[in-house]
């Protein structure tokens, strides 16, 4: 099969496999991910936990064969839900995969300096770039898909006797494979004509904003996104626009189109779905090659250096000079470094998704709601995620080399440091949250519980910061970390412990306690108790700490034992 | 002002720097040359309290550096031999985050940042990120970062790297008007014509070892040749450039076989 495989490719020009793996190892966006050398590695970790959560999924439609559903309506039920599930979860894959692999099928001003001068033809890149996105969207599919297609299709499509495991089985894979294709080729289209449209450094900024603008997007539309089970809910659905504009539901007509099950009151979904694959296709397909027409030459004809506008240059001041330069210097870096910004931006699409929710249950609400558990949990997880999300993205370093600025200017104690980030995490995080819930606190009453339950949110904010600051003694962006130090998977789950550890019974407790204002004020006077202490503990603590630059391994002594 | 003593600092046994030890008065130029390797760099890093030594100390007008390094650092200009800065802020942000961090006041800043971007030729330049600099624009916000808290202690580490003509002339000047001010100032390169305009006195490392410590003039006296350029050579023993550069042309003509 190997040999195979190198015997084919041997067909094929030796600049376009050159670059063809090249591409492939930096299609994904290193700025925002900064792995640099460890792509591969990345990607392996990638494609296992889609094959996680395709074997999930396969295991799933085993363990309902357990206890089968009854009647005609519960397999109904169970099929739609998968499908819709499954669309869901591709079609956020996918674009998970746009938004880390973002502006990376479109030529860039590194490409054209480097490739300009060799004997590369402008449609043997254009063939690589698209070949590499083509087969990490490919590899996406196949990953999440290969068992929890197999299964879902033997479990329902069998179920139809004759050919209805392969008619279900290839419903399954071409619905994927066109749910994917839209998508991918929508944002493409989009960076496309975002980038032929407007100048350059215009487009450097807006892709920025897009990039965001996507990631915030295909999250919050895969956690708000309602379910429908049959037929009848989807068609009685009364806000039709829900349907209109989301591709997940076009696709899953399109899935019981070939499946041969579409109501046909849901065909024009379908055809949705096939007009947006086409339009999708087309654009990318236009988009890309005007823009390797085009941008190929703007970017030689570019000069080097072009003076900056003069424009609009408010800088904000805070207390002192160092909590101004402290500040200043991360909210900077968490504007411009893409990085940074799509890390926060995982965090941000967390408050997004929650904030969204609220607002729908909200709007349905005929009368004002009670303050319950309804707003508490969500207001106080939206705390949790940003002020946890910002402190974890101010551990990731942004231009060590650039650090010996700070060193040699480090001219204050570190407690004034420590102020600097206290204030920072006030106000990136507590304070848009806090505005964010106030806002969305306008349907519920009465005004005593509202108020109560705000103060106890910015009191449980300050907490939260005053905990994240426990220990850490470097300026926000600026330390190096230890290989293998970042345990990701440890810090997920300790994350989502500590959510439901914290979180949940703070949001039960503020319940109680809202309908008794003996108890109300007791509750605040204790959480302003607590904050107070934690800042003082806090103050003392950095009096004795030192600001580091760099994480060191802990010092061991290795005992060899020779002398037993 | 400044003063070494005997420094040595080794890296995983690997000795960088041994017994490094000599003196820069106020108005005083001094050079620092050695070949890539030679330590001065690690010289550079422990004057600037990024790097502790294994020995010997650093003394600032006769107090250890590391007994009050707040203090020192106060008085300190110092422009690296790599243009290593926040590439994603402007000129001028950076030179207000340097400010800043220095305890400047904001009118202090906004004067001395301006003034000095417009006299660097960096106006037009202030309000874009530095990733879009050359590299002769980098070493300029570096010079004026360095000068912006009017420093008693100066080290440039390669300053003339990237810069233009007129700016390499600027700067020699501007290496005078500062020794005459009463600034010490350590001066790195491996431009050994300007170091032999501009300096009063040259130090040459190699192997981690200081080998001569003399006015250049004094030093081309000494050993009887004609320049800097031929003193340095015959003290770090350099390799046959000219035999290198045959064998280079040589490995450039082999053929393909295929």
């Amino acid at each position: 099969m190997h040999k195979l495989i190198e015997r084919l490719a041997g067909y094929l020009p030796l600049d376009f496999r050159v670059l063809y793996r090249q591409f492939l190892l930096r299609v994904i966006d290193l700025e925002s991910l900064s792995i640099q050398a460890d792509v591969v590695r990345f990607l392996g970790q990638f494609a296992g936990v889609l094959i996680m959560i395709s074997l999930i999924s396969a295991i799933r439609a085993f363990v309902s064969t357990i206890a089968p559903p009854t009647t005609a309506a519960g397999w109904l039920n169970l099929e739609w839900g998968t499908e819709q599930s499954a669309i869901r979860t591709m079609m956020l894959v996918v674009g998970l995969l746009a938004v880390i692999s973002w502006d990376s099928t479109f030529p860039d001003r590194k490409d054209v300096m480097v490739l300009s001068p060799l004997p590369v033809a402008p449609h043997t890149i254009l063939f690589a770039k698209v070949c590499a996105s083509g087969v990490l969207v490919g590899l996406a599919i196949l990953a999440l898909n290969f068992a929890s297609g197999s299964a879902w299709s033997l479990i329902l499509g069998s179920r139809r006797g004759g050919l209805g495991f392969f008619q279900f089985c290839a419903a399954w894979w071409l619905t994927m494979i066109a749910a994917s294709a839209f998508l991918y080729c929508s944002v493409l289209t989009v960076q496309g004509f975002t980038a032929l449209l407007f100048p350059r450094r215009v487009f450097l900024r807006l892709s920025a904003i897009l990039q965001l603008a996507a990631f915030g997007l295909f999250l919050g539309t895969y956690f708000v996104q309602p379910s429908f089970t049959n037929p009848a809910e989807m068609a009685a659905c009364e806000d039709h626009w829900i349907l209109a504009s989301s591709p997940p539901y076009w696709y899953f007509a399109l899935f019981n189109q070939l499946n041969g099950s579409l109501p046909s009151q849901l065909r024009w979904l379908a055809i949705r779905a096939w007009t947006g694959l086409l339009l999708a296709v087309f654009g990318a397909a236009s988009s890309l090659l005007l823009c390797y027409l085009h941008t190929m030459t703007k970017s030689v004809e570019e000069p080097d250096l072009v003076p900056g506008a003069g424009g609009f240059h408010w800088t904000p001041s805070f207390s002192n000079s160092l909590q101004t330069a402290i500040a200043l210097f991360s909210i900077r870096s968490l504007t411009r470094s893409r990085q940074h910004r799509v890390a926060f931006a995982f965090y941000l699409a967390f408050v997004f998704a929650i904030a969204l929710s609220l607002l729908r249950s909200e709007l349905t609400a005929d009368s004002p709601h009670p303050v319950t558990l309804e707003i508490i949990l969500p207001t106080f997880s939206m705390m949790f995620f940003a002020v946890a999300g910002l402190r974890n993205v101010f551990a990731l370093p942004i231009s060590l080399t650039a650090n010996w600025v700070l060193r040699t200017t480090q001219l204050r104690p570190t407690e004034e440091y420590v102020a600097a980030t206290r204030r920072t995490l006030l106000l990136l995080a507590v304070a848009p949250v806090w505005l964010l819930s106030f806002a969305l606190s306008f349907r519920f009453g009465p005004v005593q519980h509202v108020a109560v339950h705000l103060a106890v949110l910015a009191l449980l904010g300050w907490i939260l910061v005053e905990l994240c600051l426990i220990g850490f003694y470097k300026v926000a962006f600026t330390c190096s970390y230890l290989p293998g130090k970042a345990n990701i998977q440890l810090q997920f789950w300790g994350f989502v412990i500590a959510l439901i550890a914290f979180v949940v019974p703070c949001a039960q407790l503020e319940e109680s306690a809202l309908h008794d204002s003996m108890k109300s004020a007791f509750m605040l006077t204790f959480l302003f108790a607590s904050s107070c202490a934690l800042f003082f503990f806090n103050r003392y603590l950095a009096r004795s700490a030192v600001i580091y630059f760099e994480e060191l391994p802990d010092e061991g002594i290795t005992t060899l034992g020779l002398n037993a | 002002m400044l003063e070494l003593q005997n420094l040595c600092r080794s890296f995983r046994g690997i000795p960088a720097i041994q017994d490094v030890s000599f003196k820069v008065a106020p108005g005083e130029v001094v050079g620092f040359l050695g070949p890539n390797g030679a330590g001065k760099s690690t010289t550079v890093k422990i004057i600037t309290g990024m790097l502790r030594p294994n020995d010997g100390r650093v003394l600032f007008e006769g107090q250890d550096i590391r007994k009050d390094m707040v203090a020192f650092r106060s008085v300190l200009g110092y422009v690296p031999e790599e243009a290593h800065l926040y590439n994603y802020l402007s000129g001028l942000e950076y030179l207000q985050l340097v400010g800043r961090l220095r305890g400047l006041s904001e009118a202090m800043i906004e004067t001395k940042a301006t003034r000095l971007l417009k006299l660097l030729h960096l106006e037009s330049w202030q309000y874009s990120p530095i990733s879009s600099y050359s590299k002769g624009m980098r070493q300029r916000v570096l010079i004026a970062a360095a000068l912006l808290h009017d420093p008693r202690l100066l080290i440039f580490d390669e300053p003339l790297s990237g810069l233009d003509v007129v700016s390499a002339r600027l700067f020699k000047d501007l290496l005078e008007l500062l020794a005459a001010e009463g600034k010490a100032v350590i001066y790195i390169s491996h431009v050994l014509e300007v170091v032999e305009q501009v300096c009063n006195r040259v130090i040459v490392i190699a192997k981690g070892r200081i080998l001569a410590d003399a006015p250049p003039a004094e030093l081309t006296k000494l050993m009887s040749l004609p320049n800097l350029e031929s003193v340095f050579s015959q003290l770090v023993q350099q390799q046959d450039t000219r035999a290198t550069a045959r064998e280079m042309v040589e490995v450039m003509r082999i053929a393909d076989e295929r």
